[in-house]
């Protein structure tokens, strides 16, 4: 490979690393396949066409009689899709089951999770969005014997080369005089440049696969950003510059939880902060906003959208802020929020102060690992102690920001996991109504509220750290009309 | 050591130049190879148009391993059984390799091919990671294992040309239906890697690019070479045609065999709700340029030298195989093909009902001076191309080992 295609290389997978649902491409989602809470997993394979493993969890520990799961693509609906596949139990586990799952396309699929049992049967959808994540290396072993067999087999192919010019045409028992060894090896001669030249046109051709297969590997969308100080404080603009961004190639935006984008600005360092803003369009491809008060400084910009077809994919860029003072409550998003340190973020089981003098609490028997399904639950409370009534905030009961601290891992999640509620809704009302044509969904304005019953004081978010590492996670909800956000440090282990 | 024995062997001429009465079992192992490796690459394919999602043990990846494993089992204990412990006139008719080990040419090619086969495996499954699971024919480890199983065929080949060019010196021994046989064998043989041949070129050669000059480029380029040797180095009056016609007859058994067998699509998106296995593309009508090439050098006197009868072989093959395949294929898009017998109704699970094209349409259809420039071009590729078939068929009509 040359150094070129190595940089390209290398550019286009530190771009993978630093972008959408970044470093965490598993999918959770917890919802109720009929009388069933689930909570389902689905970890996709890195190159497409390519095999997902999904792993279906009955939590209430149900003992049901049947799993099944399909993949359906949104643009083929139950029709296109095959016939369901059996999940099978899990050996020693009463209510886990797995499956794979054949994703054949690049684009954006739904995967529905029927659950059969003594209650009846019961049914999720799971939108996945399948793309080609990587290039896979070739492990040394695997080389070494690869090319020790190749070497193997053009030293007998030179035999057989031999063989064929000094012997093939010998009556039978006659032995090859001294003319006939050396047209053997004349032939060999020969054969040496055909063979290499073969073998440059395998390796060229080679490289040209793997070319083609590097110019389909997910890579979001080129964004560029700035922002402007106005007489008002400062704006925040963000433009989707990338050519690929043509009703060609990607379906039209929805609103996911009734906003367009949603936005989110993090700065690292001291003091550290978080903004979760929701830009306006002004044109086909920009979007901008008013910023709210933050400390200058260097940040980095995550804003995710939402296709027609379900896609959801994560835009990235960094941007040089300066600071900016209080604004008009007006100018920015009523759900728009942010938050800057004031003090050092707390670790599990501690009390972080909220703005509203409430605390919230991350309650966790033992620090997490890296790669174990957990589940993230914070409780809150209000300032005399007693639990907070919590609010929906955009449709949830909560929103919760993780970022690895070097930037590398950045996910949005819900309580319903990590996929985008009104993808979800999209896929089931194409479903339901048979057709694989836009339809009309809320846009999770709050009428799809999930995972939030009345009186109830904590939220929970199903994840699995990707790496280990210092990260940082921002839980945000909403109580007595406030939006409020806890800002935690987790030290994740190997 | 090897060479006291030779020394042996070319002392005794009844036994260097005995007819065999029959082939030898190993040779209907590779000849059964040969045939079970096409047959599973055949089955491969219709699998990956109709199921779609397939594992390392496949019911037609079986199949293909199956081949691999007879040629490379029979001519490995073959080789190892004539080196250490062959009869003379076994080892007389046996060749070198690496200086000690004794076996026939096609024996050595049949154990290369296992090999190569073998080293596609790991190279494919690594390829499945890396990018993506199969959606091509052509991939570098698909042309690995391409290149085995043509060893394996071109091994069978060999030794079944060996065999009637040794019988068919003694033909005056009266054993002529056995060479007659052999003669048989060898045009079957070469058949079957015609057949590889076209199931290679597959993705030029579907029936909507078959108004495309590339179609003709591609298939007079590749398959005179296959026809010529047929008719040099064959001994039936009617080699190419014999070899045209078991491309043929193989094509058209795995057409109406495969349908016969009820199968779902288990992948998404299906396009095509199949209910049946699909058959192969139907055979090209390469009978008849066959038939051609077979008269034409019955007839054409040895006084033609060879570019001349280069250029004539590729004009032949050309026209001929012009005038019966563009209007076939014309019957083969239109509505009159799509039944039980042509089943030109069938696609794969994922192609759409537009996929071929609306009926009579073509993709990219030449005609009037690209037409003829792309034809002139495909005789000059034809040319080439019988000329390394004259002289490759010369050489294998005195092939002895």
């Amino acid at each position: 490979m040359s150094f070129r295609r190595t940089a390209a290389v290398a550019i286009v997978l530190a771009w993978l690393v630093l972008s959408a649902h970044v470093g965490s491409p598993n999918i959770f989602f917890e919802g109720a396949a009929g009388a069933y809470p689930v909570r389902v997993i689905i970890r996709p394979p890195e190159a497409i066409p390519g095999l997902a493993e999904i792993t279906v969890r009955i939590q209430s520990g149900a003992a049901v009689d049947r799993v099944t799961v399909q993949p359906v693509r949104w643009d083929l609906g139950r029709d296109g899709a095959p016939r369901p596949d059996e999940a099978v139990r899990i050996a020693g586990e009463e209510s886990l089951w797995s499956a794979e799952l054949w994703l054949m396309e690049f684009g954006s699929y739904s995967v529905h999770v029927e659950v059969e049992g003594p209650d009846g049967a019961g049914r999720v959808i799971v939108p996945v969005p399948a793309r080609a994540t990587s290039i896979a290396e070739m492990p040394m072993g695997l080389g070494l014997a690869l090319g020790g067999l190749s070497v193997f087999l053009l030293v007998g192919l030179l035999a057989i080369v031999g063989a064929a010019a000094r012997e093939a045409s010998l009556p039978p028992g006659v032995e090859p005089d001294c003319y006939r060894r050396r047209r053997s090896r004349v032939a060999q001669a020969v054969s040496v440049p055909i063979f290499a030249l073969a073998l440059f046109g395998g390796a060229r051709w080679w490289a040209s696969e793997a070319s083609v297969y590097e110019r389909n590997l997910y890579v979001p969308l080129a964004i560029e950003t700035r922002s402007d100080a106005v007489a008002t404080g400062a704006t925040f603009t963000l433009g989707i510059t990338d050519e690929r961004f043509t009703p060609q190639r990607f379906s039209p935006l929805l609103p996911d939880h009734g906003k367009l984008m949603h936005l989110f600005l993090i700065r690292d360092g001291t003091p550290a902060a978080m903004a979760h803003l929701h830009p306006e369009r002004t044109d086909s491809a920009s979007f901008t906003t008013a910023l709210p008060p933050l400390p200058g400084g260097d940040y980095r910009v995550y804003a995710d959208i939402l296709h027609e077809s379900g896609f959801t994919q994560t835009l990235t860029d960094t941007v040089a802020l300066a600071e900016t003072g209080a604004i008009a409550s007006d100018a920015l998003d009523p759900d728009d929020s942010w938050t800057v340190d004031t003090a050092d973020p707390v670790g599990p089981n501690a009390p972080a102060i909220l703005d509203d003098g409430s605390s919230m609490r991350w309650t966790a028997e033992r620090a997490p690992r890296a790669g174990e399904e957990t589940t993230l639950t914070f409780e809150v409370q209000a300032p005399d102690g007693s639990p907070a009534l919590l609010e929906p905030y955009m449709g949830m009961a909560a929103h919760a920001v993780i970022a690895r601290e070097d930037g590398s891992v950045f996910i949005h999640l819900h309580p319903l996991g990590t996929v985008s509620m009104t993808s979800q809704q999209l896929f089931a009302e194409r479903d339901r109504q048979g057709s694989p044509t836009p339809v009309e969904v809320s846009g999770g304005d709050g009428a799809g509220m999930q995972h939030l019953h009345a009186g109830e004081s904590s939220v929970s978010f199903p994840f699995e750290f990707p790496q280990p590492g210092d990260y940082r996670i921002w839980v945000q909800v909403k109580r007595g009309g406030r939006i409020l956000t806890g800002a935690f440090a987790a030290s994740v282990g190997g | 050591m090897s060479t006291t024995i030779l020394q042996d062997s070319a002392a005794s001429p009844p036994i260097a130049g005995r007819v065999e009465e029959r082939a030898p079992w190993h040779v209907y192992a590779v000849l059964f190879a040969s045939l079970s490796v096409i047959v599973g690459v055949l089955w491969d394919i219709s699998w990956h148009s109709t199921i779609g999602r397939d594992t390392l043990f496949s019911p037609p990846h079986l199949a293909m391993y199956l081949g691999g494993v007879v040629a490379g089992v029979a001519c490995g204990w073959y080789v190892l059984h004539t080196t250490f412990a062959g009869l003379p006139q076994d080892r007389a008719a046996s060749v070198t390799f690496w200086k000690y080990f004794r076996g026939p040419l096609g024996a050595w090619m049949c154990i290369w091919g296992a090999f190569a086969m073998l080293t596609s495996a790991p190279f494919d499954d690594w390829w499945h990671n890396a990018y993506g699971l199969d959606v091509k024919i052509l991939s570098p480890p698909h042309a690995v294992l391409a290149l085995g199983i043509l060893a394996i065929q071109l091994g069978a080949l060999f030794m079944v040309l060996a065999l009637q060019n040794r019988a068919d010196d003694r033909a005056a021994d009266g054993a002529s239906h056995v060479i007659r046989g052999f003669k048989l064998m060898f045009s079957v043989a070469l058949g079957l890697v015609l057949l590889n041949l076209a199931i290679i070129t597959t993705e030029y050669t579907f029936r909507i690019y078959q108004h495309t000059t590339l179609f003709y480029q591609v298939t007079t380029g590749l398959f005179v070479l296959p026809l010529v040797i047929a008719a040099v180095a064959g001994r039936l009056r009617w080699s190419a045609t014999a070899a045209a016609l078991t491309y043929t007859g193989v094509l058209l058994s795995m057409h109406f065999i495969l349908p016969l067998f009820g199968a779902e699509p288990r992948l998404a998106p299906v396009r095509n709700p199949l209910e049946q296995m699909m058959p192969p593309q139907f055979p090209l009508l390469l009978v008849v340029p066959a038939v051609g090439i077979d008269l034409l050098l019955q007839r054409l006197p040895d006084r033609v030298n060879g570019w001349m009868r280069a250029t004539a072989i590729a004009a032949v093959f050309l026209a001929t195989f012009f005038v019966v395949q563009w209007p076939f294929a014309e019957f083969l898009q239109s509505d009159l093909a799509r039944n039980a017998v042509f089943k030109q109704d069938m696609r794969p699970y994922m192609v759409g009902e537009t996929g071929y094209g609306p009926p009579g349409s073509f993709y990219d259809p030449a005609s009037g001076a690209d037409l003829g420039i792309g034809l002139l071009i495909a005789l000059g590729l034809g040319i080439v191309s019988a000329r390394l078939g004259l002289a490759s068929g010369r050489w294998m009509a005195g092939v002895r080992r």
